[in-house]
């Protein structure tokens, strides 16, 4: 991985965890806690061509304080990691492996997760789970990981993983190789985001069996001015060409991963004054982008409500990005 | 942002290929190239090489006597294929020194077919070739999808450097530069309008095939690579027009550029001041240099019956193609097919026969 590319990363999640760690238990060991975000799809997702002319899959995830998961860790000498509950696998898996990065190999532990992220919508929980994991382990032993070995335990642990251990930075992450291809430099501007699950069957979709997209040379090749958009967009803080970059990285991915009704969601766009179209790019979720600044997205906002509710999709959250919380 | 971007280049196609973003006025900015042709011509080959269709050796073949020609002559030269290039005694022996300098073969057909003059003569030497050298590679830039395909860069570039863009205005020739960028652009910008410059006596988007003096945009043939239904405005610019209006580029912007780019500033220039809250984007094909003595000469210009006293200041608006002329001139094309505005299906050539 590219050092380089990741130093200077803020690592806001991480930084509020090492402050609530007591000064009596640096070096001990204690219980670890670990808490982490998820996101609400991409803003972008597809190919991009890296240093030396490679082409690497790539995305930008966008953050979604509302859910979260966290994770308890109590170590423990001579035994395996085991988890609560059981099926989160990915979890466990990860916790061997932060504890295997820190020659802990000795040590297992009880592994605690909890979240409120809905399941196989694409909303990312299980990344959310996986960082969550590491932050507690880390933590127990009072050891930090920086985003970059995160990222790399997170893919190891669970194939693809999204960018949000990189905290308020927009990145744009290959999220197969747990790699930074780019530092966009800023957050992503102030967004106000009416999301919804667009599956009516309730199954959803599992990102671990979903066929990566296979796109063709001009996708590929239109994958580049939506970058330079984003980049403008992060650069200047503009609401309006995000929801651009959403709504054409959407449209290219929708043959691959159709969202039902597309066209009917783009009209919505249009008639409520949204500024964009934003999907999960592996699952379910899709959510309209407003101007939290303009004085009309209030009205939008409830009109959209009412629209989504006839095409009988159901309201997951309503909240906002670009500054803490939200 | 870096106080300087330094980049280290693999070779001068690399280097140039893209343009300077310049911005003219409040809302309109230029787009100009060294040699734009750089850009469909490297990913012509570069695809053909993924493709396994050329490598050091191969045989090049194409018809063309203007700047697609030198910019696939600069990448073969650099890349070790064989070029031959098929031409009319319309080049320019200076242009001719210089593709044979980068080791093109050029070969001049000396007389017009019947039917489709030189262009049609040109394409039936090069099929002679081609049959002679039958693992030859065709970059056919009329109607090879890369060359459209090839304009994804530069999309890149504007959308970073500008970002909201709300028109497009360019030549057309082979349809390559303003189909490719506009829709590259329309996937972020269903909006932007494409506004074509074409000049009378071209076929593009009909007019009667003619004689035509201002080079460089126009056709007598029809490329696939000319998406009608990508337009929203069509101008054709005269010779005089077109020339005057490089000079003005070039006097009122210290711009050296060729006479493509003047007939596109005239229109780009127009619409701007037109449409005043509109972010406009002109493409800028080629430097002046080739040009020095003849659209930069007002001796020349005045021998030719080509200086202007003055430039008009707006088009004449039309409702058909053929009542297009002999002054600039503008068709609402509004995204139509080229049989919906003209009323009947194009009767003249295509490129294939």
């Amino acid at each position: 991985m590219d050092e380089e590319l990741t130093t200077d990363i803020l690592m806001l999640e991480q930084l509020s965890l090492t402050q609530h760690l007591q000064p009596e238990r640096r070096g001990r060991l204690g219980i670890g806690y670990g808490t982490a975000t998820a996101h609400h799809g991409e803003i972008f997702q597809g190919v991009v061509e890296g240093a030396g002319g490679r082409l690497h899959r790539s995305l930008v995830s966008l953050p979604c304080h509302i859910f979260r998961s966290q994770a308890i860790f109590f170590p423990a000498q001579n035994c395996k990691v085991t988890v609560e509950p059981a099926w989160k696998v990915k979890s466990c898996r990860a916790a061997q492996l932060a504890l295997a990065r820190h020659n802990l190999d000795k040590w297992g532990g009880q592994l605690q997760v909890s979240s409120n992220i809905p399941l196989r919508w694409g909303l990312g929980s299980s990344t959310s789970d996986v960082t969550a994991t590491i932050l507690a382990v880390g933590d127990a032993f009072g050891r930090k990981f920086n985003e970059k070995e995160i990222a790399s335990l997170a893919v190891k642990a669970e194939i693809a993983s999204d960018s949000l251990m990189f905290g308020q930075r927009t990145v744009l992450f290959a999220h197969r190789e747990g790699l930074v291809l780019e530092d966009l430099g800023d957050t992503i501007p102030e967004l106000e985001i009416l999301g919804f699950n667009t599956d009516l069957t309730g199954i959803g979709i599992d990102t671990m069996s979903f066929r990566p997209a296979r796109y063709s040379w001009w996708e590929v090749e239109a994958f580049k001015p939506l970058l330079g958009l984003l980049r403008r967009a992060i650069r200047t803080q503009d609401p309006y060409l995000i929801g651009q970059v959403a709504s054409a990285s959407a449209s290219i991915n929708q043959k691959y991963l159709p969202k039902p009704r597309f066209d009917c969601l783009k009209a919505i766009v249009e008639r409520v004054g949204a500024i964009g179209l934003q999907v999960a790019h592996s699952g379910t979720t899709v959510g309209l982008l407003f101007d939290p600044n303009d004085a009309r997205t209030q009205g939008g906002v409830q009109r959209a409500q009412a629209m989504i509710a006839e095409m009988g999709f159901s309201q997951s959250c309503h909240f906002y990005t670009g500054h803490e919380g939200g | 942002m870096k106080a300087v971007k330094q980049n280290l280049y693999p070779s001068v196609v690399e280097a140039i290929m893209l343009p300077r973003v310049i911005r003219l006025s409040g809302n309109l900015y230029g787009a100009a190239f060294v040699l734009m042709k750089l850009l469909p011509a490297s990913f012509i080959l570069d695809r053909a090489r993924y493709a396994k269709l050329v490598r050091p050796g191969s045989v090049v073949i194409e018809t063309t006597s203007g700047t697609f020609g030198l910019a696939l002559a600069m990448i073969c030269n650099l890349r070790g294929y064989r070029l031959i290039l098929v031409s009319d005694p319309a080049i320019d022996s200076p242009l001719q020194r210089r593709l044979e300098d980068l080791s093109a073969r050029v070969e001049i057909v000396r007389s017009p077919s019947p039917e489709g003059g030189f262009q049609r003569a040109r394409l039936e030497r090069m099929s002679e070739l081609q049959a002679e050298y039958p693992d030859h590679f065709w970059p056919a830039q009329y109607d090879n999808p890369h060359n459209p395909g090839a304009y994804a860069m530069l999309t890149a570039l504007l959308t970073e450097t500008i970002g909201q863009i709300d028109c497009v205005v360019g030549p057309v020739g082979s349809g390559g530069s303003m189909c490719g960028t506009t829709d590259y652009l329309r996937l972020l910008l269903p909006k932007l309008k494409a506004v074509g410059v074409d000049t009378h006596g071209s076929v593009l988007f009909g007019q009667p095939d003619g004689k035509r003096l201002l080079r460089g945009l126009g056709n007598s043939l029809m490329p696939k690579n000319v998406k009608h239904s990508s337009f929203d405005e069509i101008h054709w610019v005269s010779a005089a027009e077109g020339f005057a209006a490089t000079r003005v580029l070039h006097r009122e912007h210290s711009l050296f550029m060729g006479p493509t780019s003047g007939a596109a500033y005239l229109v780009s220039k127009w619409w701007a001041e037109k449409n005043p809250d509109a972010t406009v984007v002109v493409l800028l094909p080629d430097e002046g240099y080739r040009y020095q003595d003849t659209v930069y000469d007002d001796e020349w210009l005045h021998d030719n019956n080509l200086l202007l006293e003055s430039l008009p200041t707006e088009p004449r608006p039309v409702e058909h193609p053929l009542s297009a002329g002999p002054e600039w001139s503008c068709i609402n094309w509004n995204r139509r097919e080229y049989e919906q505005v003209v009323g009947s299906l194009f009767r003249g050539q295509a490129i294939h026969k």
